[in-house]
């Protein structure tokens, strides 16, 4: 259906009364004409029919003189009645009521009164009627004919056009006046209060007097109010952490960009403490997640009863949780805030009638808009911060500084430098020989990682090895080692070199990862696995002891060599090297150093030497730079040494020179 | 949106049709005589009523015609005198129902016989000049051979006459109809001729109306006829229950009078065909007579 607006609606509404009502008067009018008509008639039949009476019963020949009072006062009597006339059977004028019209009319304008009945009265302007007199018993006519006043009908009727005419003006516009006044109370403005309803939905119209819109005005509430809680819901949903019931990182990051757009006008500071409960991990693998979430719950009902009114407390993940202190006037404050945080969390934890030990957690303080402008920057720097405060025995606070933003500036930028590198392949394989003490011959070598930047040249690995280890990234660049390594090796298998055994160092980050296996395998098939060695330290066993020997174990099976990196500077644990089937045991640099000159160096040096004999191990004599400790070596069972008095790292091509130049093979 | 304005269009035409329903009322002029006695009887009964047919009653039967002649009834209730009179103006005037015939009803009062009449050097008649009266009085002085130059002509209504006091001194004759005998002859005025006995002359009573009139309500009019017959058939039928309910039409007389006055006429709303032959040889038109 063709849909019309209310403008349309009303004109056409309108045009419909408008034809209706003339159509009702107009009825009207033709009925109050027919009344009138007949009135009009029924006087004029009584009028005449007086004076027909009149004339029976007195008309006589020739005594018309003494009848023209009586005659003259039925024409002035009546309102109706203008001129009389009557005529004699010479058809001679003999009574005229206006004396000075004398001349007869046209015969024919006069109509036989008996046919009144079927003509408007409002055309006719003349009557006739015959008058019957006796001479004797022998009749002969009169005739007679009566003149309306035209004037006084045409008054009639224009009185009552005019009448009817006002009266129909008057109720039109009476009916418009009314019309648009319930059309803008009942139609036109509650539309528009619905309309503005449904745009704003803010105020509620009141109940509507019409029906269907009353209808709507309800749904429409009843939708609105439905909306408004589910999107309460929504929001509760989108801004609260399900768990806690804390703000979550969405509206964090709102609500810090709200501080700072406050703070920033205000030239005012806010504080951030990022809080990351200690050691949560442990409690659920000890305990189990239920735990650990009733835990989270717990800690957020004690954040919110640390905090200060105004304070805003969320959870943005796991066990993380940061606090923003909008408005302090001195940084005692905060302090004071944190403190009653690191109380709060001091006192067992009670959950479902069992005490728990009391939870400790770090946190890291950034102040706006010292430590950032941005809510990232400051988000970011807490988190720096917290992390301080966790290297530093954890159940700590630290805020951030400056140099703690350099030491992050420069691991941002080592992380770039090194995916770059590995992408770009500015990492270099280098190999420090490793030589029979007894034939001074090279016979293996260790292969070390070396970053070589374009722009930044050599990059110690120092710099670089903890914070892939930290980052994660030991992993690809472990591999890559690996790969490398098998590579050159398989490139030596067929020249002077081929016997030549290479040690790769596996970091404890590299051993946990589930595909290292999987990865040596894969490249392990392409060489003599007897030519690859792989060196472990002591931190590599500490933790998870059994899956790492299965490990080993597995390394082993491929018929690939293990050495304990390092040895004696950790706990040197005699256990290890009972349980782990190391091939060969690597004597620290630091014994290695005084060895010449310390009694005691040489009591540890000549100790682990024999411990390793007796375990059936071959030992190698790490960091030997001088002739004097290579002498004193000589005289012990260690069978090789390596260490800068036969060659600092090379690269690949030097090594390979200076493995036949030391060999006698050129 | 089309349906909204075709159903107001309906209502529209509907509305200009609900005028032109109900029956125009129609009138009777008539005048009180005997002979119409069912027409008052209906019209007590309330028979009219359900034809929206009003009666009205005159004093004379000039009068009755004149009412009707200026278009305030339409049907008249005439003797064939007054039906030629009207036709000279009205051309298209016929007989729709006849109701009866005088037999004596139409009768000449005087306060002498006849043959001092005849000797009389003066008599003053009273009549209706300009109805029945005339051709009855007319018949009567020829049947008497009575000088009319020595009759002094009266024309008065029946209402009039009933009042003439009788003046032994002058001869008075009076051209009257029942019941307007009654109180005449109480005051000692002597029935000296009648219809009954005046051979020549035929008095027919009929409901006249236009040719166009019994085209337009020929329906109403053939009701009209069954109720005239159905109330003629009542009033012989029970003529004290009759005569309580016209009598007021009929100057109040008493029952033996409206019994007399019964006698005077003989019901004609079903004609037999000679008496049809006959009024048609009079020039009485029959042919629109209602069936």
């Amino acid at each position: 259906m063709k849909t019309i607006s209310i403008k349309l609606f009303v004109l056409l509404a309108i045009f419909v009364f408008v034809a209706s009502e003339i159509e009702i008067f107009y009825s009207f009018y033709v009925s109050s004409k027919d009344t009138m008509s007949n009135l009009v008639k029924n006087n004029i039949q009584s009028d005449v029919l007086k004076l027909k009476h009149f004339m029976n019963k007195n008309l006589k020949q020739n005594n018309i003189n003494q009848l023209v009072s009586y005659l003259d006062n039925i024409s002035s009597s009546s309102n109706l009645i203008k001129d009389i006339h009557i005529l004699n059977s010479d058809n001679k004028l003999i009574y005229s009521t206006d004396r000075l019209k004398t001349d007869l009319l046209n015969k024919d304008i006069c109509l036989s009164l008996t046919k009144i009945n079927n003509i408007d009265v409002f055309d006719q302007r003349c009557y006739s009627f015959d008058v019957r007199l006796y001479s004797g018993l022998n009749p002969y006519y009169y005739h007679s004919e009566v003149y309306i006043d035209e004037q006084y009908l045409e008054a009639l009727l224009s009185q009552k056009i005019e009448r009817y005419g006002i009266y129909f003006m008057i109720f039109f516009i009476t009916f418009i006046f009314l019309l648009w006044i319930i059309l803008k109370n009942m139609l036109v403005k509650p539309l528009e209060e619905l309309r503005q309803f449904a745009y704003y939905s803010t105020k509620i119209p009141k109940k509507l007097f019409i029906r269907e819109l009353e209808s709507i005005r309800y749904s429409l509430a009843f939708t609105f109010k439905r909306l408004k809680k589910e999107q309460d819901e929504l929001y509760k949903l989108s801004t609260k952490d399900s768990l806690s019931g804390l703000y979550n990182r969405l509206s964090l990051m709102e609500k810090i960009n709200w501080f700072i757009s406050k703070n920033k006008r205000s030239k005012s500071r806010f504080a951030i403490i990022f809080l990351d409960i200690d050691n949560f991990k442990n409690i659920n693998d000890t305990k189990g997640h239920d735990i650990g979430d009733k835990v989270l719950i717990h800690i957020s009902k004690l954040l919110l009863g640390a905090v200060r009114e105004n304070d805003v407390v969320s959870r943005i993940g796991g066990d993380e949780f940061v606090i923003v202190l909008p408005e302090f006037e001195d940084d005692m404050v905060i302090i004071e805030v944190v403190q009653r945080i690191k109380d709060a969390l001091s006192k067992p934890l009670k959950l479902d009638s069992n005490i728990y030990d009391s939870i400790t957690a770090s946190m890291g303080l950034t102040i706006y808009p010292k430590d950032g402008e941005d809510a990232t920057t400051l988000l970011k720097n807490a988190d720096i911060a917290m992390y301080k405060a966790k290297e530093l025995g954890k159940n700590n606070y630290h805020f951030f500084t400056d140099s703690l933003n350099e030491i992050i500036q420069e691991k941002v930028h080592m992380q770039k430098l090194m995916a770059n590198a590995l992408e770009n392949g500015n990492f270099k394989l280098f190999f420090q020989p490793k030589v029979d003490i007894k034939t001074s011959k090279i016979v293996s070598c260790e292969a070390l990682i070396r970053l070589i930047d374009p722009k930044e040249g050599l990059v110690p690995p120092v710099k670089f090895i903890p914070l892939a280890e930290e980052s994660g990234f030991i992993i690809p660049l472990g591999e890559w080692i690996i790969k490398e390594a098998i590579r050159d090796i398989k490139s030596w298998s067929n020249t002077s070199l081929s016997k030549v055994k290479v040690s790769i160092n596996i970091s404890a980050v590299q051993f946990r990862d589930k595909k290292l296996l999987e990865t040596i395998k894969e490249y392990i098939e392409y060489i003599d696995a007897s030519k690859l060695d792989i060196e472990l330290t002591e931190s590599v066993l500490m933790s998870n002891f059994d899956e790492n020997i299965r490990i080993i174990n597995k390394i082993k099976e491929l018929g690939i060599s293990l050495s304990l990196d390092d040895f004696g500077t950790g706990y040197s644990s005699l256990s290890y090297l009972k349980k782990i089937p190391f091939d060969t045991i690597k004597i620290d640099k630091s014994f290695i150093d005084d060895i010449e000159y310390d009694k005691q160096e040489k009591l540890f040096v000549n100790m682990i030497i024999s411990i390793a004999k007796e375990l059936g191990l071959s030992v190698v004599a790490e960091g030997v730079e001088t002739k004097g400790q290579l002498k004193y070596l000589k005289g012990t069972e260690c069978e090789i040494y390596q260490g800068f008095l036969c060659s600092k790292p090379l690269p690949k091509e030097e090594f390979e020179k200076l493995f036949l130049l030391y060999n006698g093979m050129i | 949106m089309k349906q909204i304005f075709l159903i107001i269009s309906i209502i529209f035409l509907f509305s200009g049709c609900f005028n032109a329903v109900q029956e125009k009322e129609l009138k009777i002029s008539t005048n009180s005589w005997v002979g119409y006695a069912p027409l008052f009887y209906a019209k007590e009964k309330g028979y009219l009523k359900n034809l929206n047919i009003k009666l009205i009653v005159n004093v004379s039967l000039a009068e009755a015609i004149d009412v009707y002649s200026v278009g305030k009834a339409d049907m008249v209730t005439t003797t064939q005198y007054e039906y030629y009179s009207i036709k000279r103006s009205q051309n298209d005037i016929v007989p729709l129902v006849l109701i009866d015939r005088s037999y004596g009803g139409d009768m000449i009062l005087s306060n002498l016989n006849i043959t001092a009449l005849k000797d009389a050097d003066k008599i003053f008649a009273y009549l209706e000049i300009d109805s029945i009266n005339s051709d009855i009085l007319r018949d009567f002085i020829k049947a008497n051979s009575i000088d009319e130059k020595k009759i002094v002509f009266l024309n008065k209504d029946q209402a009039q006459m009933q009042d003439i006091k009788n003046m032994k001194n002058n001869a008075i004759i009076i051209v009257t109809y029942s019941p307007y005998n009654v109180k005449l002859e109480k005051s000692g005025f002597k029935e000296i001729a009648s219809t009954k006995g005046l051979n020549s002359i035929i008095v027919i009573d009929s409901l006249c109306g236009t040719i166009n009139f019994r085209k337009q309500e020929s329906k109403r009019l053939k009701k009209l006829k069954k109720i005239i017959d159905k109330s003629i058939q009542e009033i012989q039928k029970n003529t004290k229950v009759s005569y309580s309910i016209v009598s007021p039409f009929l100057n109040n007389i008493s029952y033996s009078e409206y019994l007399k006055a019964l006698q005077k006429i003989k019901w004609i709303n079903k004609p037999s065909k000679s008496l049809l032959a006959n009024i048609k040889k009079m020039g009485y038109e029959v042919k629109y007579l209602i069936k």
